[in-house]
């Protein structure tokens, strides 16, 4: 075989298999974005205390509960009047995490929290996102004499790293929506 | 006819990826901590060995030897691609479960081992058929270990409560060594112990 066909073999590979993924990611890009969107959604409201949304009525329910919600530098999303969702990012052990976390209208008392993560290991860090974990930071304070206090929960055993992350996290963010809090009282 | 169901189910016991010819341990350490993630995994390398495996031997005539390897690999990777975009759109939660690891599909030895093995010289339905069979002795062994590493490290199994309240209340505790990926290496060396006495005969 000469190199000559062995080009043309491999240009027409790459040309066909490069279309194929292209038309692909089209044709499923609505379904996966709607996904993405729904997620958010779900997270949000779970942040809020409302639980039982699914796939199929997060829409709907999130547009019923939020009330308010400001883009931009802080995002933050207001569900029935009262409750602030404020999303958060931050580092696990392998890579990014994220969450959401439900503020009262006292502007430090927990409603609820949600977090994610892109690759830390299942069964440990993964563990962040079981409820047994998140349901601690029910009712913590998260400020304390006006300044960002560190809330205590149990870490996950065998996952420090991204149990620090967590609370890290929540830390940090809290610090950057202090004066929006202050602000608001 | 029984040449090909052969085909199938060789990979399942004396012919296991696995457990004889220990391929594709890494990712079967990885995804079983949780019965779900395993079984789409398992029928996720299914679908790709066998397509592949497909795709490759009707190609197998054209394909330049010299460059053998990376048509393999191109077929191999945009079947992934397509697996891993379809489970986003359709089956989001599952998806977000096995993250990485349905990427690192392309890398499991089974797969392109059964194309470099098979696939280049044997007709397109064995290959298929064999693609099937080397996907399911692989999800197999995937289940099997996920089974014991949930019921013992969570005490579920698919997410239901298997292992009753009364016996928390006794004392008794989820073992969280099961939990770590050292287990499932443990678990997968006791298989292949208890199959290597019945393959000697």
């Amino acid at each position: 075989m000469s190199d000559r066909y062995i080009f043309r073999y491999i240009i027409i590979l790459v040309a066909i298999v490069s279309v194929l993924l292209s038309a692909t990611a089209m044709w499923l890009q609505p379904y996966q974005k709607r996904n993405e969107l729904n997620e958010q959604r779900i997270n949000i409201l779970k942040a809020a205390g409302i639980t039982g949304v699914d796939n199929k009525n997060a829409e709907q329910l999130f547009k019923q509960h939020c009330t308010d919600q400001q883009d931009g530098d802080m995002p933050l999303y207001v569900i029935d009047n009262q409750i602030t969702v404020i999303p958060m990012r931050g580092n696990g052990l392998w890579g990014p995490i994220w969450g959401y976390i439900g503020i009262a209208d006292d502007g430090k008392t927990v409603v609820g929290a949600v977090f994610d993560h892109k690759s830390e290991t299942p069964g440990l860090g993964a563990e962040i996102t079981t409820d047994k974990y998140q349901s601690q930071y029910k009712g913590k304070e998260l400020v304390k004499n006006g300044d960002t206090a560190t809330v205590e929960v149990d870490a996950i055993a065998g996952a420090t790293r991204t149990s620090k992350g967590v609370e890290d996290m929540i830390e940090q963010t809290m610090k950057l929506y202090l004066p929006y809090f202050e602000g608001n009282e | 006819m029984s040449k090909n169901m052969n085909l199938i189910t060789a990979p399942l016991r004396k012919a296991n990826p696995i457990t004889v010819l220990i391929l594709g341990i890494c990712s079967s350490l990885a995804v079983t901590a949780k019965l779900k993630p395993a079984i789409v995994m398992a029928l996720s390398v299914t679908v790709v060995t066998a397509l592949s495996n497909l795709v490759i031997s009707l190609l197998r005539k054209g394909i330049p030897s010299k460059i053998r390897i990376i048509v393999q690999l191109i077929v191999v990777a945009t079947l992934v691609i397509l697996v891993d975009q379809f489970l986003k759109a359709f089956m989001y939660d599952v998806s977000k479960q096995l993250s990485v690891f349905v990427g690192l599909i392309i890398t499991n030895c089974i797969v392109m081992g059964r194309l470099e093995a098979f696939a280049m010289s044997h007709s397109p339905w064995e290959s298929f058929l064999d693609g099937i069979g080397n996907g399911l002795g692989y999800g197999s062994i995937l289940v099997i270990v996920a089974f014991f590493r949930e019921l013992f490290g969570s005490g579920t199994l698919l997410g239901y409560q298997i292992i009753p309240q009364g016996l928390y209340d006794f004392g008794y505790v989820n073992n969280g060594l099961m939990i770590l990926p050292p287990m499932a290496l443990i678990i997968i060396g006791i298989i292949i112990w208890l199959q290597k006495p019945e393959e000697e005969k």
